[in-house]
């Protein structure tokens, strides 16, 4: 029987909870006010406030450090990485604490937060399939300038325990699976899976269908008026391509289950942008089709927009030819992260070692 | 006997004017006239060349045995015209002060419907434009870009996508207002089409920019960096307009837009060449995938066409990739001059209506 502890720092929360196996004993949060994180301009300033909270709740749910047998945080876009379960080492914490990463944000801190509690019992911790996992083949690398490479950033933790969850139910090997996955949330990744790697995904802050948050691809020659257009500062412009694009831009709002109620009460410009956006995810599902040269064991589509039945229903209109799909809504990252220790623990995987 | 057509094309070039003559489908003449420069930069608008231009073509048709009087039809490639539905267009005076105005930008094509006015008027004959770049059928869904402010326009090799289309459905033997079809054009630029029972519904612009890269475009780029880059300061505007159409592509990694030239490096081993002109080949397939999605996969046919499909490499990668979609017709190279010719002769033969602009 293994204790697994999970760290699980967000924008303005950090949930930490306990598993036994894979199974959940026990979720807290603390939660922090903007104008409580709005004095730290760096993300690893917060490791102060954060881990303090995490002790009291440590101390108020009476847990014996001792007795974990691990300890996993979330990871953040670190360097490009190979898929799987990280063993915190020296080497990742320098890459944090130096700043050495693909982007400032706050799942940085995740491994530093593991690494503390874990030193002081002298457990190993880990990380696991962090938004940096880059199994790209070479081929999808090459964009149409020089300049601007196709980089692989993903919700690699939740389509990977997507992919999980399929091999399971099928009984068969990642290994021995193609399988083409759409993570549907505030962001969008969409990718193609060959035999259990992830070897081409749109970049959801760089291209891929629009989202409730994000523009997705844009005819370049329109964007690029945009910014030469002298209307916005490159601040504003970055915002409207992720946070303040795709459903928010059109409609005002990114919850789709606003967008729903609109739909039913009749408002057409609702339906047809919620419509286009089914329409721009099927299509990059068939993108992905074709990288797997048609060979596809099956689609899975997870995260939180796969709850919405009018969505499924428009994508699979379009898809359904494909393969079977398989729908999973939501996401858990923390039934993920205990997962991806778990594996480790119960030898079902080598723990990969960060260089 | 069956009625023969005898009918006059004119396709111009920035710096070149096409002409065939076709006696129903059968092209009975060719001949590609070559203008200075010296003699362009006379104009001060590319508009006002037609009038040069149509003497020249006189000239050439006499000395080739042509009497104006004796073509049923003149036929004009299209220009930038605003957004219509493809097909056979009647060449009226609202398009002739649509391409004088030039709002929609100034491209050589400009020039085709206002010479095929001008010979027409003199022959006494019809003169028609056919399936110019302009061709809109997008359903609503597919104009919907992320960004309010910018939408999806349909702007595409529409003249060479019909035509290849067409011929493709008789061979499979259904008519082209039945089909569903993924018609790809390889060119410099590359457009890739959805037609669904005689509409196309949904295709890449390769004007303004998604889609595959080409040997001259870069395609769909990732945003965010290409914002980075507009705002860098180390561009101006031409400067980057110029990387995405004309410098981008094969030319930006490789040097070069000449197919030929890169697969003679790529058999000497030349391993970037290859890895880039591959990555073009997979982004192709990726675009025909996409199309799948929007015809829902019944799709009767796929078309390759445009001077890229001239390369068995290629066209071995993109087989690969989307052989399992629907069979595959490979008709290398453009056949402009005959699509032209064929949309005007379905007017005369009265098998399709002609469409007023």
């Amino acid at each position: 029987m293994h204790q697994i502890l999970v760290i699980n720092p967000g924008s303005t929360s950090t949930k930490i909870a306990l598993f036994q196996n894979d199974k959940e004993l026990w979720q807290e949060s603390c939660s922090y006010s903007s104008e409580q994180l709005s004095g730290f301009s760096k993300s690893i300033d917060q490791f102060e406030l954060r881990w303090k909270d995490i002790q009291k709740i440590i101390e108020v749910k009476k847990l014996n450090v001792k007795h974990l047998s691990s300890i996993v945080g979330r990871g953040g876009p670190f360097k490009p990485l190979k898929s799987g379960t990280y063993l915190i080492n020296k080497h990742i914490l320098e890459d944090v604490k130096k700043g050495r990463v693909q982007a400032d944000h706050i799942s940085n801190i995740g491994v530093l937060l593991a690494h503390q509690i874990a030193s002081e019992a002298n457990l190993p911790a880990y990380f696991v399939d962090p938004v940096s996992v880059d199994e790209f083949d070479d081929i999808a690398r090459i964009s149409g300038l020089p300049e601007l490479e196709r980089k692989s950033l993903l919700h690699a933790l939740n389509i990977k325990a997507t992919a999980y969850y399929i091999s399971q139910k099928l009984g068969k090997k990642l290994a021995n699976l193609n399988l083409v996955i759409a993570h549907l949330g505030g962001g969008i990744s969409i990718c193609a899976m060959r035999k259990g790697q992830i070897i081409d995904v749109n970049n959801a802050n760089e291209g891929g269908p629009f989202s409730p948050e994000r523009s997705g691809y844009l005819p370049v020659s329109s964007l690029v008026k945009l910014c030469y257009s002298g209307k916005y500062e490159y601040p504003e412009l970055k915002r409207k391509l992720v946070g303040k694009g795709g459903l928010t831009a059109h409609l005002g709002t990114n919850d789709s289950r606003e967008v729903e109620k609109r739909i039913e009460s009749g408002d057409q410009q609702a339906r047809a942008i919620y419509e286009a956006m089914a329409y721009q995810i099927a299509k990059e599902i068939g993108a992905m089709a074709t990288v797997l040269k048609g060979q596809i064991d099956r689609i899975a589509i997870t995260g939180g927009l796969a709850r919405s039945q009018i969505l499924m229903d428009w994508i699979q209109d379009r898809i359904a030819f494909l393969a079977q799909v398989e729908i999973i809504p939501g996401e858990n990252e923390m039934d993920a992260l205990a997962a991806g220790a778990l594996r480790v623990l119960t030898g079902e995987e080598k723990a990969l070692s960060y260089q | 006997m069956k009625k023969q057509f005898q009918i006059l094309v004119i396709n111009p070039g920035s710096t070149s004017t096409k002409i065939g003559v076709f006696k129903n489908e059968t092209e009975t003449f060719n001949h590609s006239i070559s203008h200075s420069v010296r003699e362009l930069d006379a104009f001060s608008k590319m508009t006002d060349q037609y009038g040069y231009r149509s003497e020249i073509i006189q000239k050439t048709l006499l000395e080739n045995g042509f009497a104006l009087d004796s073509f049923d039809a003149v036929v004009g490639r299209g220009g930038l015209l605003k957004p219509i539905p493809g097909g056979t267009y009647h060449i009226n005076q609202k398009m002739l002060d649509d391409l004088t105005e030039a709002k929609r930008g100034e491209h050589a094509s400009n020039l085709g419907a206002m010479i095929a006015n001008s010979l027409g008027n003199i022959a006494n004959a019809p003169s028609f434009i056919v399936d110019p770049v302009v061709v809109d059928e997008m359903e609503p869904e597919a104009r919907i870009s992320g960004m309010p402010e910018i939408e999806r326009r349909s702007i595409f090799h529409a003249l060479n996508q019909r035509a290849v289309a067409r011929k493709a459905c008789q061979e499979i033997g259904k008519g082209y207002e039945d089909a569903n079809l993924i018609v790809a054009h390889l060119g410099g630029g590359i457009s890739i089409g959805c037609h669904s029972k005689g509409r196309v519904i949904d295709v890449n612009n390769a004007f303004n920019g998604d889609g595959p890269f080409s040997p001259e475009r870069a395609g769909g780029l990732p945003t965010g960096q290409l914002a980075e880059l507009c705002f860098s300061g180390k561009y101006t505007l031409p400067n980057i307009k110029s990387k995405l159409v004309g410098k981008g592509g094969l030319v930006a990694y490789l040097g070069s837009n000449n197919s030929l030239e890169i697969q003679k490096r790529i058999e000497k081993g030349d391993e970037e060449a290859s890895l880039v002109y591959r990555a073009m080949g997979y982004q192709i397939s990726k675009e025909i995938g996409a199309c799948a999605a929007v015809l829902k996969g019944q799709v009767d046919a796929i078309i390759v066409s445009g001077g890229l499909s001239n390369d068995d490499m290629l066209m071995q990668q993109i087989r690969n990739h989307v052989r399992w979609i629907s069979q595959i017709f490979i008709y290398p190279g453009e056949k402009e001059m005959e699509a032209l010719a064929d949309g005007a002769l379905r007017i005369l033969k009265g098998e399709e209506e002609v469409k007023i602009y």
